[in-house]
């Protein structure tokens, strides 16, 4: 294909998955889901009840895998049995994929804090009420943009795994993306905002989430609007960059036009992760200077 | 009935390159630096998600790319290459984001708290872990170590797709039939391999450095035979077609 | 993750002989039926989700029982070996069995389930009294759910077809994670130390009623017709088995508000 009309195509992709990253990391923020959630699990029975949201859907890969291979497969069906466009494929996908996922966060959301009766964790229903819906739109939109991606992917840029089954594999990677990245902002910063910033939660704090707000009790899109301020947007550019620079060595340095350009492509991956590794280096490198050690050398003091 | 042993005998190669690259997945997954739902609230090294979960996102990102490079060309070479530097990218993006979080979001220099210095850097690891904590995010070490854990997943992905395709191709194959049939063993493959080291690591690891790290022959010896026998049923399905 | 810890063996509740029965012979009946009545109309075609139903719950089951252990990592992961170690054997018995595929699908989901729960009891060390026994059975349930929804989809399990309608359109994606979450989500949703056996079944049967409905959307390929039953008894499935479910929650929740302030000190003591 004309490398600039796939470069074209690629930038969208990039695009739809960095929208797709920050919605994935805040659907799991709103909802409190993944690893951070076992904090939320774990206050009751730490003596703090909360009025949380506690949508304890597996991981985050395979509930996202879920989502896309849903709205994947119910795209495809009408695109191939209906001959729908594919814009209105998509939006119904995503839709059918939003309620499955409405189904499963609810009956996390109940199921939970029941199996803690003797902790004293209440359910309340406003909260079911209340984030349900805000958790089945952010979903539309994750599932909604993975399926673009696959879209081009599949029709555009000719990959030849099936588009149910390339959604179903970036749901998996998002997922583990998202609570990589920016699930760490929700559970080690905004869970635990009461304890200074800049240290890691000692392990006596487990469980002591904060669990007043701003005005009244937190919930959950409190830690949304928090999170959407610093982990939702960089776990969009974390799955962004995925995306467009696993598509970007192929597409610019492209296989099909011979073996020599094919290792080309691969060399220049692999320049990219050096410089990535590089930049880790010096972001620790910086922030031990900057932020300095928690306890002096008992040799040198 | 299709004709098993003949397709067996026949296929020998790719039953063993499965075999192969299940191991190898296997591995990677030892190599991934993951603290769990510990390292989600930085209270220690590593990435903080499950084992199963970030292996499998990199290794089918590794995959994707060895499927798309496999439609174009068939240099075995390339399309391993493709889909290791797929993981690696993955796995590369994702740790520096997660290294974004952890120094700005968090405030937490990284630090890990199984070594006193780092094997890479030398840097002094004990004195920058947080009290009362196990370590939080990722030192270079672990770094590279997961570097390390995208290739050798990409790597195995790969070379089970690869070889799934290639004992299934002959003159009256339907191509889709084909794609659809490997792509969907390889991902039964990689999920079976990469839950197989997680319960030998007990779900956290810090790298290459950790000492949970030696336990990893016990894990290939099982991903060994659970792969064989898995490489053995889909090469007879996949050789029947 | 936010695995269950270590715990012991699960409590009350249907026993486990019951629910392989229930799992294994109404996996199989439904497939069968499914099978040959969809010969004669397609519509029966929604038989085969009804075993697929089957089968979740009962892997439901079986992980229930194995995480009561507390496995050392959450508990998505072993819905996930589930169903790889499924989608391979479920595939290989359709290919070679012909008529016997859903038979030789549970006896190499079997096989290759008993060699990783060996492998993960001997090799690995876990020392899960039941482990071997257990991942037989989530193999076979994941086989077994595979085999169901695929039946569902194509009208008929004979591996041409499914190949064609099932597989190369990559609708065996959704399958692997439908069926998966079906198989994990249950125990995982309800995890906690006042879990109970029917509350966690409910919510098995309900995700089975969206594999169903799921599985239905897809046989709108072949026709219309077959996927309006699939559809609908789907639907009807989860709806009951939802109400039941909040039912339960009733039941068991230390209460259940429709909003309030947290439990007081004294409350708490």
């Amino acid at each position: 294909m004309e490398p600039l009309i796939s470069m074209g195509v690629l930038a969208l992709m990039g695009a739809a998955a960095t929208v797709a990253g920050a919605s994935e990391d805040l659907e799991s923020d709103v909802g409190s889901q993944s690893n951070p959630n076992s904090q939320v699990q774990l206050a009751p029975q730490m003596m703090y009840p909360h009025r949380i949201y506690n949508k304890a859907i597996s991981g985050e890969p395979p509930s996202n895998a879920l989502m896309c291979a849903v709205g994947g497969t119910t795209a495809t069906v009408l695109m191939s049995a209906y001959n729908m466009s594919p814009v209105f494929a998509i939006a119904m996908g995503a839709l059918i994929a939003a309620l499955v996922h409405g189904t499963y966060s609810v009956t996390a959301f109940l199921g939970r804090p029941t199996s803690q009766k003797r902790f004293k964790q209440p359910v309340y229903l406003d909260i079911l009420w209340s984030h349900t819906p805000v958790i089945m739109g952010y979903s539309y939109i994750t599932t909604f943009c993975i399926l673009v991606i696959s879209y081009l992917m599949v029709s555009v840029l000719g990959h030849p795994f099936p588009l149910p089954l390339i959604a179903f594999i970036w749901g998996i990677t998002i997922g583990a993306i998202g609570s990589s990245t920016g699930d760490v902002h929700y559970g080690a910063e905004r869970e635990f905002q009461s304890v200074e910033f800049g240290a890691g939660l000692n392990a006596a704090n487990s469980g002591n989430i904060v669990r007043k707000g701003e005005s009244g009790l937190r919930n959950g899109f409190d830690n949304s609007w928090f999170c959407a301020k610093f982990g939702g947007p960089v776990t969009g550019i974390a799955f962004g960059m995925v995306v467009f620079l696993s598509g970007w060595v192929t597409t610019v340095f492209d296989p099909a036009k011979g073996i020599a350009i094919g290792w080309l492509s691969v060399i220049a991956g692999v320049i990219l992760v050096l410089i990535m590794i590089l930049w880790n280096r010096k972001i620790e490198v910086a922030a031990r200077a900057a932020y300095g050690p928690y306890k002096e050398d008992e040799v040198a003091a | 009935m299709i004709d098993i042993a003949g397709i067996l005998i026949d296929n020998i190669l790719y039953v063993l390159l499965i075999t192969l690259g299940g191991a190898l997945i296997s591995l990677s997954v030892h190599f991934v630096p993951v603290g769990g739902a510990p390292a989600a609230m930085a209270q220690a090294t590593g990435i903080g998600t499950g084992t199963v979960q970030l292996a499998a996102g990199a290794g089918l990102t590794g995959l994707v790319a060895a499927g798309a490079v496999m439609q174009v060309s068939n240099s075995l070479p390339l399309v391993l290459a493709a889909g290791a530097v797929g993981a690696m990218i993955m796995m590369s993006v994702t740790m520096i984001v997660g290294t974004w979080v952890y120094v700005y979001g968090v405030g937490c220099p990284p630090a890990s708290a199984k070594v006193k210095y780092d094997p890479i850097t030398k840097d002094r690891q004990d004195l920058y872990v947080s009290q009362g904590t196990e370590g939080h995010g990722l030192p270079t070490v672990s770094y590279v170590s997961g570097v390390l854990g995208g290739l050798f997943g990409g790597l195995g992905g790969s070379l089970v797709y690869h070889s799934l395709i290639t004992a299934g191709m002959g003159p009256d194959v339907v191509m889709s039939n084909l794609i659809g049939l490997a792509s969907v063993f390889a991902v039964g493959i990689f999920f079976v391999n990469a839950v197989i080291p997680s319960y030998n690591i007990g779900g956290t690891i810090e790298g290459f450095h950790d000492p949970k790290f030696k336990k990893w022959p016990k894990a290939v010896f099982s991903s060994l035979i659970a792969t064989f026998m898995c490489a053995l049923v889909a090469v007879l399905a996949i050789g029947g077609l | 993750m936010s695995a269950g810890g270590p715990g012991g063996e699960a409590h009350g509740g249907v026993a486990p002989g019951k629910m392989i029965v229930f799992g294994l012979l109404g996996g199989l009946i439904c497939i069968y039926a499914a099978h040959f009545l969809a010969m004669v109309n397609p519509v029966f075609s929604f038989i085969g989700a009804l075993g697929a139903v089957c089968a979740i719950v009962w892997g439901a089951d079986a992980v229930r029982r194995v995480c009561s252990y507390g496995l050392g990592t959450g508990v998505p992961s072993i819905g996930m070996i589930a169903l790889g170690m499924g989608v391979i054997a479920s595939l290989f018995g359709l290919a070679v069995g012909g008529l016997a595929g859903p038979i030789v699908a549970v006896i190499a989901a079997a096989i290759i389930g008993l060699v990783i729960g060996i492998l993960a009891n001997k090799v690995l060390g876990m020392n899960i009294p039941i482990m071997e026994k257990t991942m037989v059975e989530i193999g076979v349930a994941g086989a077994l759910t595979i085999v169901g929804l695929s039946t569902t989809m194509a009208g008929t399990f004979m591996f041409a077809e499914v190949l064609e309608l099932v597989v190369a359109p990559g609708y065996i994606a959704v399958i692997f994670i439908a069926g998966g979450m079906g198989i994990l989500h249950p125990f995982n949703a309800c995890l906690g130390p006042d879990e109970e056996q029917d509350r966690t079944l409910a919510v098995a049967f309900e995700k089975g009623g969206i594999a169903m409905v799921i599985a239905g959307i897809v046989s709108m390929v072949i026709s219309t017709a077959a996927a309006i039953p699939s559809i609908v008894i789907g639907l009807l499935i989860w709806y009951i088995s939802f109400a039941k479910f909040y039912e339960l929650t009733k039941r068991d929740a230390y209460k259940v508000l429709g909003t309030g302030l947290l439990p007081t000190e004294e409350e708490l003591q």
